[in-house]
């Protein structure tokens, strides 16, 4: 069945579980904002799926499906990265209120971009399956 | 992956946030409280309550077993781990009618700063508030993952 299966449903699926993760990890920096020594984390997926579909990185030629991913993996998938390195204030946090809290209207507005984008290719598979009726 | 976990991060916060809350409220209601136990016939003025609090992270094992299945963890929120006396000297004022005031008429008055404290509360109202935002977000963006398909 290769109707659902489609690449660019596949990846609204993939885009939209790591804007859910990154709503947990802002929702946990949030929570954090007042715990010493609390370091701040983002999730990287963006970038990461912009490269993938440049074809930028370099990828091995794999003969043999035992055989490692060289370069690119196979799908991708959100990672989160803690920033270790900065600071804001004394407690030696660094989690800034303003820049999470614009970074979480973000996150929601383009996850509501998302599900309706789904919605519309949905909308499209009903079209075709019962024809003008 | 659960659901609710964002639910669940951003209630922890709303809990430790408002248990801060109530241990501002008491350092408030007690800024004038000069007897709260009797140490050596003497009694002791009230300590300033100070809220520490942590991130709350998975049982070590969990993490494990998450990270060898490959899944991503996120943090789980934040707990108070404990609510701890301010150890700063208290205030002696001088005031000789007062029934707790020693031979030189000095009394021990709570290390409570009124200053300190609404300050502390506009900052525990405002990351209050912060997550009750982020506690909506989450919310309207399951509501909205609901409506795919209809």
């Amino acid at each position: 069945m290769f109707l659902l299966n489609q690449p660019s449903l596949n990846l609204l699926e993939r885009s939209l579980s790591a804007s859910t993760l990154r709503q947990q990890v802002i929702s946990n920096n949030i929570a954090n904002v007042d715990t010493p020594q609390f370091k701040r984390s983002d999730v990287k997926f963006e970038e990461m799926l912009h490269s993938e579909l440049d074809g930028l990185s370099v990828e091995g030629y794999r003969s043999d499906p035992r055989h490692f991913y060289i370069g690119k993996s196979p799908g991708v998938n959100a990672e989160i990265i803690t920033d270790r390195q900065s600071v804001m204030n004394n407690s030696l946090n660094n989690v800034d209120i303003d820049t999470e809290m614009s970074l979480l209207a973000k996150n929601q507005l383009r996850y509501n971009v998302m599900i309706q984008q789904a919605n519309h290719e949905l909308k499209q598979f009903r079209t075709a399956l019962e024809g003008r009726r | 992956m659960k659901l609710t976990n964002g639910f669940d991060i951003s209630s922890s916060a709303l809990t430790a946030q408002r248990l801060r809350m109530d241990v501002i409220s008491s350092n408030i209601a007690n800024a004038d409280t000069t007897r709260t136990q009797m140490v050596d016939g003497k009694w002791v003025p009230y300590a300033r309550k100070v809220v520490t609090m942590e991130p709350k992270s998975q049982t070590p094992f969990s993490q494990m077993l998450q990270s060898a299945m490959g899944n991503t963890t996120t943090g789980e929120g934040v707990k108070v781990t404990q609510i701890t006396n301010d150890q700063s000297p208290f205030k002696r004022v001088y005031n000789p009618t007062h029934p707790d005031a020693d031979v030189n008429g000095y009394v021990d008055m709570p290390n409570v700063d009124i200053l300190k404290e609404m300050v502390d509360m506009i900052s525990a109202t405002r990351s209050y508030e912060a997550n009750v935002t982020a506690l909506n977000a989450s919310k309207s963006m399951i509501t909205k993952a609901l409506e795919i398909g209809r």
